[in-house]
C-alpha cells in the first residue's frame, strides 16, 4: 500500500509563527517523498485543533502522521490520544519539536526556519518506517509472598491480605516476631516489644487470607512482576510447596556487626562486655541486669558507633536505644552510674529530643569519645577514651554495652542474589530510585522493606511495609490485566550470536538465555525499552521497537542532508 | 466501608512530593483523586531545590516526569489555589467543602507562552524566590512551574485596584485572561483523606544573634537554594550583595532547634549539600560548618559527608554566640566544647533553620478534627505502630506534616497511606 504521510505544522499562536517562516516550511516539506498533505494550524493542542487533526487523519486516509509543534514532553500524549480517537495507530505518529528546539533558541528567523525544515524532514523520514505497534497486557496474580516474619513482614502481610488476595508469609525460624519480640522495652514509650508482637500476631491468626509457613525456606523465585513462581520448603515436614504470586516483599531484617574483630572493645574476652542484643536478651530472659558474678552493676558504660567506621554509615537507631538502655538501667538500679560514650548524637525527628533530655536529667553522663579502649582492671574494667579534639580521659566501670553497626541479614544477601538485585556500596539491596522509590528494588515487583533496606526504627519499618503494600495494591488489582511497555527490545534469532553481552547490561534482568537455541531472549513483561541492549549488542541483533537502525538512520540522514 | 476499593474517591491535601506520589498510586489503582493545593503551582518545596542529596540529582528534573504524569492522569483532578473549608461525615463518606480562588487565567486556553508578563507595569517581590527577585502582578513563580499558566495577584494588579489597565489581556493571543472569573465553592464526596501539607522553616528573625535581615549577606538555607538554582534569581550565580563571588562561607546548623525542642533531621544533610554545591561552583571558596552534633542517619549519607569533608570543607563543633559586621564581611564568634573562644571571618553566612509545620496547619487540624502534637505537627495514631493514621478513621498524614523528614521517608509515608486506604476495602 502506498504511504500517505500527513504533516501538520502548529503555529502555537505566535510562539512558533513569529520566529519560523511557516509558509517556507510548508513549501520545503510538501515535495518530500510520501507526503500527501501539509497543513498549518494556529494551535493544534486546542479543542478546535484536535478536532481538525482527527478529521484530517480520516479525510485523507493517512497512513503516517507528523506533528511539528512543541516538545513531545508537552503534547505527545495529547496527539497520541487524537490518533486513538481517529482509529489511527498512535505509533505511526512522530512529533517534530520546532518550538523549544527552533523558534525559542535563536533570534534568527532564517536559521530557525532552516532547522525546523530539517527536523520535520527527519520526522517524515523516520515515521515512514515506523511499525504499527499494539498495546499488550497480561493476566497477573494478585497474591503476594512476604519473606521474613519480623514486625515489617507481619505488618506487610496484614495490610495486603484480602478476600481476593492471598498472602504467604514465610519465616525460616520457628516463630514469628523477629527481633522486636525479644525487646522488653521500646523507645520512647517504654512499652513491651513482646506484647506488641503478640497483639499483631492475633490479627494474623484471625485472617483466613493469610498462610503462614514457619520453619520454612524460600528455595526458588522464578518469573517476573505479576507472575512469580515460588518454591518453599517446609523443613520440619520435609514438604515442598509451589505457588504463584504477583509480587514479593523482602523483610529479612538485620544482623549486628560482630564486634570480635574490633579487639579494642574486649568483646568475647572480658567478662562483662555485651553487645546491645546480648544485653536485651539478658534483660528479657531474666528480667534482671546482672554481672557474670551475679551481682548488679554499679557502673555501666554504653559505647556508641561500634564498627561505624568500618561500615561507612550511621545505623540511625543506636543513639535512641542507648538512651533506652540508660532508662532501663536507672529504673532497675536507681543508684547505677551510666555513661554514654559517643561522637555525635543522632536523634532525628520530633519525638526524640525530649526523651534524650529526660534521660540526661536522670543523671546519665554523656562523654564525647571518638576512640575507646577497654581493658580489665581488677574486678572491673578501665575505659581509656579520646575525643576528636584530643581530650583524653579514663573511666572505671563494671559493665560495658557495645552498640554495633546494623547490617542487612545474611538472608537479605541470599535473596538479593537469587532475584538479581545488585547491592549498593554499603551492602544493602539497590533501590529503584534513591529518593522517589525507597521500597521498590531495582527488579520490578520485588520490594525491600524494614532493616533489610537500611537501618531504621520500628515505625519506619512499618511505614515501609505499608508503602510496599500501597505500591502492590495500586498495580496488582484483582481481575485487572497488567499493561506492558509497547516499545520493548527485540532480539533477532538470525543475528544473535549468543555472546550474552545484552544479559550482562540489562538493568531490568529482562533478558535470559535460551540454552537450546543458544540465543538471548527478551521477556516483554520485564523490558522497559531503555535500549541499553541495542547499544551494547556487537552483532546488531538487539533493537528497540520503533528505534531500530533503519528508523534512526533514516532520521539522521534526513537531518544531515 | 462497602463502597471502598476501586470506586474510592480520595482527597489529597497538599501537592508536594508526598501528595503527588499518593495521588499517582491511588489513581493507578482506579481510584478518583482530588488533589488540593493552596498555591498556584504544584510540586511543593522540592521544586525550590536545585539538587537533592546525596546523588545531587536536579530536583525539578527528578519530579517533573511525575508532575507530567499527574497532569495527564484522567483519574486525578488537580485543584490549585484551593483550600479546605469544611469536612463532615466519616470514613467511606466524607463530604468536603473546598474554596477555589480565581486565577483569572483560563487553564484550558492558556498555553504558558508568558507574553502577558512583559506589558504588566507592576513589579513586586517574588515570594517563591524568597524576595530575591521581582515579579509582575500577572506571573508564574519560576520558569518550569506547573501548571504552566500564570495567575493574577489581585492585591497588586492595577485593574483590581480600580484602575483601567488591561495590558495583559491585550497581550494574550488566546483569550486566556478573564477578569470576570469568580472564586468557586466545590463540594466533594470522598472515602478517605490524606494530609500532606509539608513544612515551612523557622523564622530566623526569632534568633537575632545571627544577624538575619540585619546584616548583609546572611541568608537562610532556602534562599541559598534559590541562589544556587539555575532557574532562580541569579540563574545559579553564587554572588554576594555587591555582585562578587564569596571567598568564604559559613553554615550554622540547628538554628531554632533549642526553641523548637527537636532535631529537624534533614538540615545536616542539606547543609553538607550546600557546601558540596558551593565547592563545585567556586572551587577556591572556603566553607566552614558550625554544628553541635552531626546527624547523617541511614545507609547512604555518611559517604556523602566524608566526600564533602575530603573536599576541604571545615567542620567545627561549636556554639555560635554572635554574628557582627566586620568591614564588608561578617565576624562569627563561637565557643568550642573545650571552652575555647574563637572568631571566624566570612563573606557569607548561611543559616540552617529548624523545620516547622506549614502555615495554616492549626486551622486545617480544626477543620479535619484531628489532633496536633505539642510542636504543631499532626499527631499520628500510634507512634510505633501507626505513624500515618490519625485518631479520625479515614484521615491519614504523610511527610513533613507529621514530622521533619527527608524525601525517601516522605515518599514511603505517602505510599503507606495508599496501602492503608486501599486495604480498607476488606
Amino acid at each position: 500500500m502506498a504511504k500517505k504521510i500527513g504533516v501538520y505544522v502548529c503555529e502555537c499562536g505566535n510562539n512558533i509563527a513569529d520566529n519560523v517562516d511557516i509558509d517556507r516550511v510548508i513549501e520545503a516539506i510538501s515535495p518530500l517523498r510520501d507526503v500527501a498533505v501539509v497543513e498549518k494550524h494556529r494551535l493544534l493542542c486546542s479543542e478546535d485543533g484536535k478536532e481538525f487533526l482527527k478529521q484530517s487523519i480520516k479525510d485523507h486516509e493517512l497512513t503516517h502522521l507528523v506533528v511539528a509543534a512543541c516538545s513531545p514532553k508537552q503534547h505527545e500524549h495529547t496527539f497520541m490520544s487524537v490518533c486513538e480517537a481517529a482509529n489511527f495507530n498512535p505509533y505511526l505518529f512522530q512529533m517534530a519539536n520546532i518550538r523549544e528546539q527552533c523558534a525559542w533558541v535563536t533570534q534568527d528567523k532564517e536559521e530557525a526556519t532552516d532547522k525546523a525544515i530539517r527536523q520535520i524532514a527527519a520526522a517524515i523520514a523516520r515515521v515512514a518506517y515506523h511499525e504499527a505497534l499494539e498495546k499488550k497486557d497480561m493476566d497477573v496474580s494478585p497474591d503476594v509472598l512476604v519473606i521474613g516474619g519480623g514486625i515489617a513482614g507481619i505488618k506487610a502481610t496484614q495490610v495486603l491480605a484480602a478476600p481476593d488476595r492471598k498472602v504467604y508469609l514465610v519465616e525460616k525460624g520457628s516463630s514469628l516476631g523477629g527481633k522486636v519480640k525479644g525487646f522488653d522495652k521500646l523507645f520512647t514509650k517504654m512499652e513491651s516489644g513482646s506484647v506488641l508482637i503478640e497483639n499483631e500476631l492475633k490479627k494474623l491468626q484471625e485472617d483466613e487470607n493469610i498462610e503462614v509457613f514457619t520453619n520454612s525456606e524460600v528455595e526458588q523465585i522464578l518469573g517476573f512482576f505479576g507472575n512469580f513462581e515460588i518454591k518453599v520448603v517446609r523443613k520440619a515436614a520435609n514438604e515442598e510447596l509451589n505457588f504463584n504470586v504477583g509480587a514479593v516483599v523482602l523483610a529479612t531484617g538485620f544482623d549486628l556487626m560482630d564486634p570480635k574483630g574490633l579487639t579494642q572493645y574486649g568483646h568475647g574476652k572480658l567478662d562483662d562486655v555485651y553487645t546491645s542484643l546480648e544485653f536485651e536478651e539478658m534483660n528479657f530472659s531474666t528480667g534482671k541486669v546482672l554481672l557474670k558474678n551475679g551481682k548488679p552493676p554499679e557502673s555501666v558504660a554504653i559505647i556508641h558507633c561500634v564498627g561505624r567506621e568500618d561500615k561507612g554509615y550511621c545505623s540511625k537507631v543506636c543513639c535512641m536505644y542507648s538512651l533506652k538502655f540508660a532508662r532501663m538501667l536507672k529504673a532497675q538500679l536507681p543508684k547505677v552510674k551510666v555513661s554514654q560514650l559517643y561522637s555525635d548524637l543522632c536523634i532525628p525527628g520530633k519525638a526524640y529530643q525530649k526523651f534524650y533530655e529526660e534521660t540526661k536529667g536522670l543523671g546519665v553522663e554523656f562523654i564525647r569519645a571518638e576512640k575507646t579502649n577497654v581493658t580489665q582492671n581488677g574486678k572491673g574494667m578501665t575505659l581509656k577514651y579520646e575525643s576528636e579534639s584530643g581530650t583524653k580521659g579514663d573511666l572505671a566501670v563494671d559493665m560495658v554495652i557495645l552498640v554495633p553497626a546494623m547490617e542487612p541479614s545474611s538472608d537479605t544477601d541470599k535473596f538479593a542474589e537469587m532475584l538479581g538485585i545488585p547491592m549498593d556500596d554499603e551492602g544493602f539491596p539497590a533501590q529503584e530510585h534513591q529518593k522517589l522509590a525507597p521500597v521498590a528494588s531495582s527488579v520490578e515487583g520485588i520490594f525491600v522493606v524494614g532493616c533489610a533496606q537500611g537501618p531504621k526504627n520500628i515505625s519506619e519499618s512499618i511505614v515501609q511495609s505499608e508503602a510496599a503494600a500501597g505500591k502492590i495494591l495500586s498495580s496488582l488489582v484483582p481481575g485487572r490485566k497488567l499493561e506492558l511497555e509497547v516499545k520493548t527490545s527485540e532480539i533477532s534469532e538470525t543475528f544473535c550470536t549468543g555472546c550474552k553481552t545484552c544479559i550482562s547490561v540489562c538493568p531490568y534482568s529482562a533478558i535470559s538465555f535460551d540454552d537450546f537455541k543458544k540465543i538471548s531472549v527478551v521477556n516483554e513483561a520485564l523490558c522497559h525499552g531503555c535500549g541499553v541492549c541495542a547499544a551494547a549488542c556487537p552483532s546488531g541483533a538487539a533493537s528497540v521497537k520503533n528505534f531500530a537502525f533503519t528508523q534512526i538512520y533514516q532520521e539522521v540522514e534526513a537531518l544531515l542532508k | 466501608m462497602e463502597n471502598y476499593g476501586n470506586s474510592t474517591s480520595v482527597l489529597v491535601i497538599g501537592a508536594g512530593v508526598a501528595g503527588i506520589e499518593a495521588s499517582l498510586l491511588l489513581a493507578n489503582s482506579g481510584a478518583k483523586v482530588y488533589l488540593v493545593e493552596k498555591a498556584s503551582y504544584f510540586g511543593g518545596n522540592v521544586i525550590k531545590w536545585e539538587e537533592v542529596f546525596p546523588n545531587m540529582e536536579c530536583a525539578t528534573c527528578m519530579i517533573a516526569p511525575k508532575q507530567q504524569e499527574l497532569l495527564q492522569n484522567e483519574n486525578i483532578k488537580l485543584l490549585t489555589l484551593s483550600q479546605i473549608e469544611a469536612v463532615e461525615g466519616s470514613v467511606g463518606d466524607f463530604s468536603v467543602k473546598v474554596k477555589k480562588k480565581a486565577r483569572y487565567v483560563d487553564l484550558e486556553n492558556c498555553i504558558g507562552c508568558n507574553e502577558c508578563f512583559e506589558p504588566c507595569p507592576v513589579e513586586v517581590d517574588n515570594e517563591f524566590e524568597e524576595g530575591l527577585s521581582k515579579r509582575k502582578a500577572i506571573y508564574i513563580p519560576c520558569a518550569g512551574a506547573l501548571p504552566n499558566a500564570p495567575i493574577i495577584d489581585t492585591d497588586n494588579c492595577l485593574r483590581f485596584k480600580g484602575e483601567d489597565c488591561q495590558l495583559c489581556q491585550e497581550a494574550c493571543m488566546f483569550e486566556a485572561i478573564d477578569y470576570t472569573q469568580q472564586d468557586e465553592e466545590l463540594q466533594l464526596n470522598v472515602g478517605a483523606i490524606i494530609v500532606a501539607t509539608g513544612f515551612k522553616t523557622f523564622d530566623l528573625t526569632q534568633a537575632p544573634q545571627y544577624g538575619y535581615k540585619k546584616l548583609n549577606n546572611v541568608y537562610s538555607i532556602v534562599e541559598v537554594e534559590r541562589i544556587c538554582a539555575s532557574n532562580g534569581p541569579t540563574e545559579g550565580q553564587i554572588v554576594l550583595q555587591n555582585g562578587e563571588a564569596p571567598k568564604s562561607v559559613a553554615i550554622i546548623h540547628c538554628v531554632g532547634r533549642e526553641e523548637k525542642g527537636y532535631c529537624s533531621s534533614v538540615c545536616c544533610m542539606a547543609s553538607i549539600k550546600q557546601a558540596h554545591f558551593l565547592k563545585n561552583k567556586l572551587p577556591t571558596v572556603k566553607v566552614s560548618q558550625l554544628y553541635s552534633d552531626l546527624c547523617v542517619p541511614g545507609r547512604v549519607y555518611q559517604k556523602f559527608y566524608e566526600e564533602v569533608k575530603e573536599s576541604g570543607v571545615d567542620f567545627i563543633r561549636a556554639t555560635v554566640s554572635e554574628v557582627t559586621q566586620q568591614g564588608t564581611g561578617l565576624a562569627i564568634k563561637y565557643k568550642t566544647e573545650d571552652g575555647e573562644e574563637n572568631t571566624l571571618n566570612v563573606d557569607m553566612l548561611i543559616l540552617a533553620p529548624a523545620i516547622e509545620p506549614e502555615i495554616g496547619s492549626s486551622k486545617l487540624a480544626e477543620v479535619l478534627a484531628i489532633p496536633q502534637d505539642e510542636y504543631g505537627f499532626f499527631s499520628e495514631e500510634k507512634p510505633d505502630l501507626d505513624s500515618v493514621g490519625t485518631s479520625r478513621e479515614g484521615i491519614f498524614i504523610a511527610g513533613c506534616a507529621q514530622s521533619p523528614k527527608d524525601i525517601p521517608d516522605t515518599v514511603a509515608e505517602a505510599e503507606a497511606t495508599v496501602g492503608k486506604i486501599l486495604s480498607l476495602s476488606r
